[in-house]
């Protein structure tokens, strides 16, 4: 029995197949989201790894931003249940998920069953998520994947605004002028980004074990930056961008046993 | 006899459309308008000098800026958009406005209205709570002024007999506003969060003898026929208001249905009646100092939180949505106590962002689904 969990996120796409609701047979994961050709390069992905189709899917459920664009999906959630749902499959001893994605950050509070307690999302601003960094990556000239390797390089950590992305870039572009170490600000944008994540997580209360997920959680210097803020060591989730991907599967497998009783 | 959905259709064209309601009223009466801020005015004295009180609570997705010049970002949507709408003269036909200041937005919009239209401004007494009498008979003596400047502008003469009689119009309406959100809540199947909110609405710009006739016949229509049953969750809604009309839609689309509503632009105008008093101005005083519930209503022993867990036990109610209007700092300063309050009592609750200005509603339709789905 196979089903399939597709995450369009607004700056990427993920897809995970699932066999009998345990084993991952095949995922993907394509770097652009909603609206644009990522939803059906992630699924020409996924099918491409294994030897299967979409009509072997028994049951397919669509999560993030474009959960409703997803032709096929059986179901839609949203990708606080899905990314809950995965994550507690991985992490069984997760309370509190901390998910940064490409354009909005989450903080989830689960039970010792996987049930979500309470939940909180950013407000309609950029800052603390993936964009924010994106932003910054290019002003600072750092590639993405390299933010993280720079952040460990930082003597001293510059301070960086966490209350708008543009007002923090020229702030950035501010102490690049002024001759301060590209590697002081990168860990300082990771710092930013943490304070306001961590203010979600605040915001339900910090239980152990944390965990974190989304496509920033493949950024070491953000996972750094958080267990300096929160005063603790946190949990990155195993491929942290597919969890919510990994979640739909494993809601889709659910919903068949559901339907099959 | 009309269908519930005809009457209710015309409610939302009276709610969407002010303007007509207002031009309707003075063809009809001779008279104009009288343009009422949020929250908390004595409609009841210009009701009384025979002119329509109409609500100004901003527009749905007004794109704003002009406002800009006079507002920092961080006034609540409904300011800037009543702002925006002042600017291009929206309000130059009214005959007045009437501003209460129980918020400090509301007290520095109210020094900067500047339109040919006057302002009459009156303060709601902080001690309503702690020295009762006091504060009825400030709360007469500024109600008092209102009337006196009312009577100035309009060049009436408003008797404690026309207030009283407008005092039972009125309270005849807050019965029939609080039957029919029972009866919304019966009907929550017929009845969707958009239909509702649009009936309580139209009663800001409609004459309210004629807002009850109606809301009477609505009730009639809807209880000749046996209420279908209402498989999604039940919710109440708290905050200032809940619009644009995407959000309530969002809360239908996820099989939530409101039943009852703790909201400055809904029930918290008719959840209690103005008390008998031979002075008609000391009834209205003392209505205010009894109100309870609301953020801009100074009470140190904020009763809101048990209010709203009052109104889950008695209806049902699966949950409470916290629609917390932006940047209104009464409310946000109350929203940790309530998380507290709803937290022991058990009561599950969800907080979303209200925003007039929003045009886009991904994050809230995440947020208001999610909560759907672990419910």
């Amino acid at each position: 029995m196979y089903t399939l969990g597709i995450d369009i996120g607004s700056a990427s796409s993920k897809a995970v197949i699932l066999k009998d609701g345990t084993d991952v047979v095949a995922s993907a994961v394509v770097q652009v989201g909603t609206g644009t050709s990522g939803p059906g390069r992630v699924l020409e992905e996924v099918f491409s790894n294994v030897d299967l189709t979409q009509e072997d899917m028994d049951y397919t459920v669509a999560t993030g931003y474009g959960r409703f664009s997803v032709e096929n999906a059986d179901k839609q959630l949203s990708e606080i249940t899905c990314h809950a749902k995965g994550i507690f499959h991985l992490v069984p001893s997760a309370r509190t998920i901390i998910d940064i994605g490409g354009q909005d950050a989450k903080a989830i509070q689960l039970d010792n069953k996987g049930n979500i307690l309470k939940f909180v999302m950013n407000d309609k601003c950029a800052a603390g998520t993936g964009r924010f960094l994106d932003v910054m990556s290019r002003v600072l000239e750092v590639p993405l994947d390299q933010m993280g390797k720079v952040h460990f390089q930082a003597k001293e950590w510059a301070q960086v605004s966490s209350t708008c992305t543009v007002f923090a870039e020229s702030e950035v572009i501010s102490q690049l002028s002024k001759g301060l170490p590209r590697e002081s600000i990168v860990a300082g944008v990771h710092q930013s980004v943490a304070s306001k994540a961590c203010s979600l997580a605040y915001r339900i209360g910090v239980k152990n074990d944390v965990v974190m997920c989304g496509g920033v959680a493949q950024n070491a210097g953000v996972v750094d930056a958080i267990e300096k803020e929160l005063q603790q060591s946190i949990t990155v989730a195993p491929h942290p961008q597919i969890t919510g991907a990994l979640g739909a599967a494993l809601m889709a497998y659910e919903e068949l046993k559901k339907q099959n009783k | 006899m009309r269908t519930a959905k005809e009457i209710i259709n015309e409610f939302k064209a009276i709610a969407d459309n002010p303007r007509k309601a207002m031009d309707d009223y003075k063809k009809e009466t001779g008279k104009g308008a009288v343009g009422i801020m949020p929250v908390y005015c004595p409609e009841e004295i210009v009701h009384a000098a025979g002119y329509l009180p109409i609500g100004m609570w901003g527009a749905q997705k007004k794109q704003i800026s002009k406002a800009r010049t006079y507002l920092p970002p961080f006034a609540c949507s409904i300011m800037q958009s009543v702002m925006e709408l002042q600017l291009e003269g929206v309000y130059d036909d009214l005959e007045a406005v009437i501003f209460s200041v129980p918020c400090d937005t509301l007290k520095c919009m109210s020094q900067k209205w500047n339109r040919p239209v006057p302002a009459i401004v009156f303060t709601h007494p902080q001690n309503r709570k702690i020295a009762k009498d006091a504060a009825n008979v400030f709360a007469r003596e500024e109600f008092n002024i209102v009337k006196e400047k009312l009577e100035d502008i309009l060049d009436v003469h408003i008797s404690n007999k026309a207030i009283k009689n407008s005092i039972a119009v009125y309270n005849e309406n807050r019965a029939a506003c609080r039957e029919f959100s029972d009866v919304a809540a019966e009907y929550a199947a017929v009845v969707t969060p958009s239909d509702r909110h649009a009936v309580i609405k139209a009663r800001w710009f409609m004459e309210k003898s004629r807002h009850t006739a109606l809301v009477k016949e609505l009730i009639a229509a809807l209880k000749a026929e046996p209420a279908p049953e209402f498989k999604g969750k039940k919710i109440i809604v708290t905050g200032i208001q809940v619009e644009p009309y995407d959000v309530l839609d969002i809360f239908q689309e996820n099989g939530f249905a409101i039943v009852a509503d703790d909201l400055a632009q809904e029930t918290r105008n008719f959840r209690q009646d103005v008390p008998d008093d031979d002075d008609a101005l000391m009834a209205l005083a003392r209505a205010w100092n009894e109100f309870d519930g609301c953020s801009l209503a100074t009470d140190a022993n904020k009763p809101k939180g048990q209010m709203i867990i009052d109104a889950v036990k008695k209806y049902g109610a699966d949950a409470v949505v916290v629609c917390m209007m932006k940047f209104c700092d009464p409310e946000e300063f109350d929203y940790p106590i309530l998380l507290q309050e709803f937290e022991a009592a058990g009561v599950k609750n969800l907080y979303i962002e209200v925003d007039q200005e929003s045009t886009a509603f991904e994050q809230v339709k995440t947020r208001i689904q999610t909560f759907a789905e672990i419910l």
